[in-house]
């Protein structure tokens, strides 16, 4: 099985230092019951660390896949501008 | 008086099939994507079935941005132990059109250029954040805090569809009307992938759809593994509302179950994955509750032009007809006054297979993601044949007796198999 860490590093990205396009509401994330966006994010992005939710958006590949997972209204999913974000080369 | 007659926001099938063909009809036109180069953040399976593109680009089927021409089809349910398929194979694909396997990230950049060269202008890398709205009225879209005007939108923005939700077009689907896509390309010889699938030439390809009744915690989720020149494109298309109750595994780790299951695995073999990709598919058919109103239409993904039965998995050929029809739709109404409300584009969308299909088909995803297909016929019919074709050195059954006493031993999995049967042939 190959490793999703592996997977990623495949991509390329055009990353947007200074805006992140999801963002998640961390009191919302401490009280969550389930973390059905760990096992729902195709990227990884999201993860627990000690049991506390990390979220990391270099990574994401923009599918808004957890903007339909989180049913808590953790996650605001906005659209990567200025063409930063995931760049495919086959798609 | 507006900047563009029209501006197109997304350069999917869509998008870009609507840009042609009014870029080709003296339209001024401005094609918008959020990616650069445009369609660099693009996926799908994918096989373009039938020839819709053909109404846009006459000579289509001589460009080399296609992979292979589909020739071998094949329907097959993966037990943990069998594989049981369908592989169909026919010279008659001459005559009945099939589809070609595409990349999306290089065609869609061929298709924006079309556009490009039919006259309208592509903007890649500019996000539009909403459609600007005055008087209940579609003006042009918002990007960047500025509005950029034109007398119609058509959107197109694919399955996940910010700006329709932004601009309260479109609800946020809920676990039914969405799958997730996740899928790599592995790249492979031409000759190695032209002999492995038994492919008459290298320019032939090879695309199966799978039922995944195998998958850990009884995930549901579907296959699907086409050939392109050099490459496989390999993925699952998997059921949020499983996933979400079973909460403990990986939508990553689905396609690579996939790839490691013992009769998959050969065909992917000294292959090298050289992408990963995810996308939402839209489930369920039609996905707004209007494709238009007061100054704009709405094409493709975003409206849930999808199809899927299990046998196929179409959605490109939707979205190349919805985006043609939408252009069209803008052309009946251009230069008569200032009447822009597209009620004729639902109306000539209607006389097309795009929304009969919507129709037609409605509610079939619930026999597609049904346990009857997923688990209780894959698990029949891996007994049957075990029956039938293996040699005990006892007497030979009928066969309908074999499949009965198969049925029988599995009838604790779903006590109404036969509504279940007959909702499906029904549906199907």
């Amino acid at each position: 099985m190959m490793k999703i860490e592996d997977r990623l590093s495949l991509l390329n990205y055009k990353i947007d230092k200074s805006y992140a396009h999801i963002t998640v509401n961390p009191s919302i994330c401490e009280t969550c019951p389930d973390h059905f966006c760990t096992f729902a994010c195709p990227a990884k992005c999201y993860t627990l660390i000690d049991e506390k939710l990390n979220f990391k958006y270099e990574d994401c590949v923009e599918c808004g896949t957890c903007d339909t997972a989180c049913s808590h209204g953790s996650v605001a999913w906005t659209n990567t501008k200025g063409g930063h974000g995931v760049k495919y080369k086959f798609g | 008086m507006s900047e563009f007659d029209v501006i197109v926001v997304g350069a999917g099938p869509a998008g870009a099939s609507a840009a042609i063909r009014l870029a080709s009809n003296k339209v001024n036109v401005l094609l918008v994507d959020r990616a650069d180069p445009p369609g660099s953040k693009n996926v799908s399976g994918g096989v373009l079935w039938g020839d819709s593109l053909g109404q846009v680009i006459p000579d289509w089927e001589k460009s080399n941005m296609l992979e292979r021409y589909v020739e071998a089809k094949g329907v097959t349910f993966l037990t943990k132990d069998s594989k049981i398929s369908i592989d169909f194979r026919s010279k008659k694909f001459g005559e009945y059109k099939s589809g070609y396997t595409v990349l999306r990230t290089k065609f869609d950049a061929w298709l924006a250029k079309k556009a490009k060269d039919a006259g309208a202008m592509v903007a890649s890398g500019v996000t539009v954040d909403k459609i600007a709205m005055k008087d209940g009225k579609a003006i042009g879209v918002e990007q960047a805090g500025e509005t950029i005007t034109s007398d119609a939108v058509i959107l197109a923005e694919g399955a996940n569809s910010r700006i329709a939700y932004d601009s309260g077009l479109k609800k946020k689907p809920t676990d039914e009307k969405i799958a997730l896509g996740v899928k790599e390309v592995i790249k492979l010889p031409e000759k190695t992938i032209t002999e492995r699938f038994n492919l008459t030439s290298p320019k032939m390809g090879f695309a199966s759809e799978y039922v995944l009744g195998f998958l850990d915690g009884g995930v549901k989720a579907g296959g699907f593994l086409y050939t392109n020149k050099e490459s496989i494109s390999i993925g699952a298309v998997i059921s949020m509302g499983d996933l979400r109750k079973n909460n403990q595994t990986y939508s990553f780790n689905v396609i690579e179950q996939f790839k490691d299951h013992p009769f998959i695995a050969p065909l992917i073999q000294d292959g090298r994955v050289e992408e990963y990709s995810a996308h939402l598919v839209p489930e369920g058919g039609m996905s707004v509750d209007s494709v238009y109103g007061n100054g704009y239409m709405i094409a493709g993904d975003t409206a849930g032009f999808t199809f899927s039965n299990g046998l196929v998995l179409q959605g490109m050929n939707y979205a190349i007809v919805s985006g043609i029809v939408a252009a069209d739709s803008f052309m009946e109404k251009k230069g008569k006054g200032s009447d822009m409300n597209f009620a004729n584009y639902g109306e000539n969308l209607a006389k097309t297979f795009v929304m009969k299909d919507m129709k037609n088909f409605s509610g079939i995803d619930r026999v597609t993601w049904s346990e009857t297909i997923h688990n209780t016929i894959p698990a029949i019919a891996e007994d049957a044949m075990l029956n039938i074709f293996s040699e005990d050195g006892n007497p030979k059954k009928h066969l309908s007796q074999i499949v009965l006493s198969s049925a029988l031993k599995h009838k604790d999995k779903r006590k109404d198999l036969a509504v279940d049967l007959y909702r499906m042939i029904r549906r199907l």
